[in-house]
C-alpha cells in the first residue's frame, strides 16, 4: 500500500504539474457537473453529430471549385491521380474499379463557408494506374510513422485487388476544428 | 506478471472508482469520424484480415490486461487527442460498437497512464487476450 501511495502521489503531483491547481479543480468540477450532464449528451451529439451535418457547399469560384482541378478545396492533402479524370467522379470510382473501405481521413477547410470538413480520401482500385490528373498537395500529410494520415501508402486495403487507379476525395462532415496536425 | 504492472493495474483501478467518466467537449462520434473511421469503417466493421472488427469490443474488458490493451492498442493510443477526449471517445467507442460500457468509465488519468506504455508487441497480447479471459503474464 506503501507503494500504491507514493505511485498515486507521483502521479496527482504530475497531474497538478501539468494543469496547475484551478484547472484541476475546475476538472474536478467538470467531473463532479459532467456526472449531471450525461442524460443531456444526446442532445450535443446530435448537433455535433458529422454524420447528420449539411452538406458542404460548393459554390466557389475558380480551380478550388472545380473538382477535375488539383486546386480543388477538397484535395488539400490528397496524392494520387483524381478519379473525376478518369470516369468517376469526385466522389465515385471509375466503372470497373472498387473504392477501397479502408482509408485516411483528415479534413480541409472550404472557402464558401470557411469551415473545415472532414474529408475520406478512399482509393480506387482493381485497375493500373489511371495516369492523369496527378495531384500531390500533402497539407497536413504526414510520414508513414503517422500512417493514419499518411498518402505514401497504397490504400488499396479491404479490396480485391491491391492494383492502385485513382483517389476520391468525400465529406464525411464538418470537423469541430482542422485536424490537430495542420 | 511483472510487479510493477500489477501495481499499476490496481492503482488505475482505484483512481478509475473516484474519477468521474470523461466528459467531452467535442462529440465522441466527431473523433472516432476523423481519428479512426478510415481504417475501422464507420460502423465499425473493419476490413477482414487488415482491420479488426470493434463489434463486440467490450470482450477485452474483462481483465484488467484487456482493459488497459483497449487504450494502449496503437490507433488509440497515438490518436492526435487530449486524455480527456480519449476517454469519452473509449468509453463512446466501447457502447456503440460492443454491449456494456466500462464499468467504471475510462478517466482522463487512467487513459494517460496506459496511453504512455507503448506496447511492443500489441498483436501478440491481442492474440493471448483473447485466448484465454484470465489476465496472463504481460512481457515488456
Ligand atoms: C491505420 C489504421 C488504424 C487506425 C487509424 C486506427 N486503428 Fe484501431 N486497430 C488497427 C489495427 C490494425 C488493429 C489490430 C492490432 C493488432 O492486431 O495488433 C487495431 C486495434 C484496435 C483496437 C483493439 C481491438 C482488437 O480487436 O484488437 C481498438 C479498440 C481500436 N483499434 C480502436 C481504434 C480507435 C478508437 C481508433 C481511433 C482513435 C483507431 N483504432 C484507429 C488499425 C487502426
Amino acid at each position: 500500500m506503501i507503494l500504491l501511495d507514493r505511485w498515486f502521489e507521483g502521479m496527482t503531483r504530475g497531474l497538478a504539474r501539468r494543469s496547475g491547481r484551478r484547472s484541476f479543480l475546475a476538472r474536478l468540477g467538470l467531473g463532479l457537473v459532467g456526472g449531471a450532464a450525461v442524460p443531456l449528451l444526446p442532445v450535443a451529439r446530435a448537433a455535433q453529430d458529422p454524420a447528420r451535418a449539411g452538406a458542404a457547399p460548393e459554390n466557389i469560384d475558380g480551380p478550388a471549385g472545380d473538382p477535375q482541378d488539383c486546386e480543388y478545396w477538397r484535395y488539400c492533402a490528397i496524392d494520387g491521380l483524381l478519379c473525376s479524370c478518369c470516369g468517376g467522379s469526385h466522389t465515385s470510382c471509375p466503372p470497373g474499379t472498387e473504392m477501397a473501405p479502408v482509408t485516411w481521413v483528415g479534413t480541409c477547410r472550404n472557402p464558401a463557408d470557411g469551415k473545415d470538413y472532414i474529408i475520406s480520401y478512399n482509393d480506387c482500385c482493381g485497375k493500373t494506374f489511371c495516369g492523369r490528373c496527378f495531384c500531390n498537395r500533402n497539407e497536413g500529410e504526414r510520414p508513414a510513422y503517422h500512417w493514419y494520415r499518411n498518402n505514401d501508402i497504397n490504400w488499396c486495403y479491404g479490396t480485391k485487388s491491391q492494383i492502385y487507379h485513382c483517389s476520391v476525395a468525400v465529406v464525411l462532415g464538418v470537423a469541430v476544428e482542422g485536424q490537430p496536425e495542420k | 506478471m511483472r510487479a510493477e504492472l500489477r501495481r499499476l493495474l490496481l492503482a488505475v483501478w482505484c483512481v478509475s472508482l473516484i474519477g468521474a467518466p470523461a466528459v467531452a467537449e467535442v462529440s465522441p462520434r466527431h473523433d472516432y469520424v476523423l481519428h479512426c473511421s478510415g481504417c475501422h469503417r464507420a460502423d465499425g466493421t473493419g476490413a477482414p484480415d487488415d482491420i479488426p472488427s470493434l463489434i463486440g469490443i467490450d470482450r477485452f474488458l474483462r481483465s484488467p490486461e484487456g482493459r488497459a490493451y483497449l487504450i494502449r492498442a496503437p490507433g488509440v493510443a497515438q490518436a492526435p487527442v487530449s486524455d480527456e477526449r480519449l476517454a469519452a471517445l473509449m468509453n463512446w467507442v466501447v457502447v456503440e460498437f460492443g454491449a456494456d460500457a466500462p464499468s467504471p468509465g475510462y478517466t482522463a488519468v487512467e487513459v494517460g497512464v496506459w496511453r504512455a506504455r507503448p506496447l511492443r508487441d500489441p498483436t501478440e497480447l491481442r492474440a493471448r487476450l483473447l485466448a484465454s479471459d484470465a489476465p496472463s503474464d504481460e512481457p515488456r
